[in-house]
């Protein structure tokens, strides 16, 4: 018998490890990304967990707005990244310190 | 509802299991029946006769990936045209219009990177 | 046999697990391909909440298309992957330590009081026959949120914009066809008729 608990369980446990994936690989843009893209879909997984069990369906319209914002976001950080490694030949985030006075 | 899609996780479930067996007879099998002795000379990269000049992993150019993000922003754009289609008969005039607004905003980019030169390949 | 149960633990356990190795592999290749397994895994979960049409979605948008910008970006780069793992073990402690209260306070929050059991949000009625997620998600879609679409549209349109003002380089010096001044050329242009009076042949 599954219960909302359990989607949101799942979401949250996502969101944790994409949070831990923040900490742990603090120097790699890519991957920095890769796991903004996680949080972002443990969120949407709560959203349509609560859409299907309200029987609202305006958390499924919001997950389809997130998924827009959220694959523009992703082409545009990725674009601004070729930049940087174009200018600059490293990703490092700790290399990326020029406004530190 | 959900047993419509019952096929489907049919379909994953052959093609999880066909994958790995396959795989793993093919290594088994192959590790009982070849006898492998590599070396350096064996496992080096071949390159036609001669040594590898540089590194397997080169650099894709920039504007593979230009098509690329032109290609999301396009495909999203699709996808809000799918339940538009379903729902058009209801909405009647409003609807029509608020897709050519939206289709509107997107011609502009396309005109806008037409004439910038974004999708010629020099 | 309890098959709801059965996909959805079976799905959930190689989506957190594949988010496990997105965070954790050293080449970000793996991660990328890791994350497309991952989002795959959550599609299948949204299917069984029938959600279809976003579940396709995921696919399409992200699978299909984001996924394969990080590939891109990845190949593109030729990163040395090694300076950007230190630390990788000096954080793991704190990484872990935060994600686990995280992950308590969640838990805490979600399983006591049954706040979120199967009293307070009964399980939904399966869909009827001849029910569309894609048209019901339209119709709320195209009624109530029309400003948020159009805004969508302007968000792409900046998308666009960024993207080839922040990656478009044109190579100087590149020679380039241009058809239309090739088909109008005119046989002034390419030929001169010159007259002259024929001279005769010089003896060798």
């Amino acid at each position: 018998m599954l219960t909302l608990a359990h989607f949101l369980t799942l979401g949250a446990l996502l969101f944790c490890l994409s949070a831990a994936g923040i900490f742990l690989n603090r120097k790699n843009v890519i991957i920095l990304l890769m796991c903004i893209e996680l949080m972002l879909l443990a969120v949407n997984m709560n959203f349509v967990a609560f859409s299907r069990f309200l029987g609202n369906l305006d958390g499924q319209v919001f997950v389809f707005f997130i998924l827009t914002v959220a694959a523009a976001e992703a082409a545009i950080g990725l674009a601004i990244l070729v930049v940087v490694f174009r200018n600059r030949q490293t990703i490092n985030v700790a290399e990326l310190d020029d406004l530190k006075g | 509802m959900l047993a419509e899609y019952f096929p489907v996780l049919i379909f994953i479930v052959i093609s999880l299991v066909l994958g790995a067996v396959l795989l793993l007879t093919g290594g088994i099998l192959g590790k009982l029946l070849g006898h492998s002795q590599p070396d350096d000379e064996k496992a080096s990269p071949y390159e036609c006769g001669f040594e590898a000049f540089e590194d397997t992993r080169s650099k894709f150019d920039v504007r593979y990936y230009l098509v690329a993000i032109l290609f999301i922003i396009f495909d999203l754009e699709i996808a809000f045209f799918i339940p538009w289609a379903l729902v058009l008969d209801e909405l009647g005039t409003v609807g029509l219009v608020a897709m050519f607004i939206f289709v509107i905003e997107l011609v502009i980019g396309f005109i806008w990177l037409w004439k910038k030169g974004a999708l010629e390949w020099e | 046999m309890p098959i709801y149960e059965i996909v959805f633990y079976t799905f959930s356990l190689v989506m957190l697990a594949s988010a496990v190795a997105v965070i954790s592999v050293r080449n970000p290749v793996y991660a990328a391909l890791f994350l497309v397994l991952t989002f795959f895994s959550a599609s299948a979960i949204w299917m069984l909440l029938e959600v279809e049409f976003l579940a396709i979605i995921l696919i399409l948008v992200y699978v299909g298309a984001v996924m394969v910008l990080f590939l891109f970006v990845v190949m593109m780069l030729d990163i040395n992957v090694e300076p950007l793992r230190e630390g990788f073990i000096r954080y793991l402690p704190v990484g872990l330590v935060v994600a686990g209260l995280m992950a308590a306070e969640f838990l805490l929050v979600i399983w006591t009081k049954s706040r979120f059991g199967p009293e307070a949000f009964p399980s939904p009625p399966p869909h009827p026959e001849g029910y569309s997620n894609t048209q019901a998600v339209g119709e709320v879609l195209y009624t109530n949120y029309l400003l948020p679409f159009e805004v969508a549209g302007i968000i792409l349109l900046v998308a666009i914009i960024a993207a080839v003002t922040l990656t478009l380089r044109h190579r100087s010096g590149a020679h380039r066809q241009n058809p239309s001044r090739q088909v109008q050329v005119q046989r002034d242009e390419r030929v001169r008729l010159v007259k002259m009076k024929p001279e005769p042949r010089q003896e060798g």
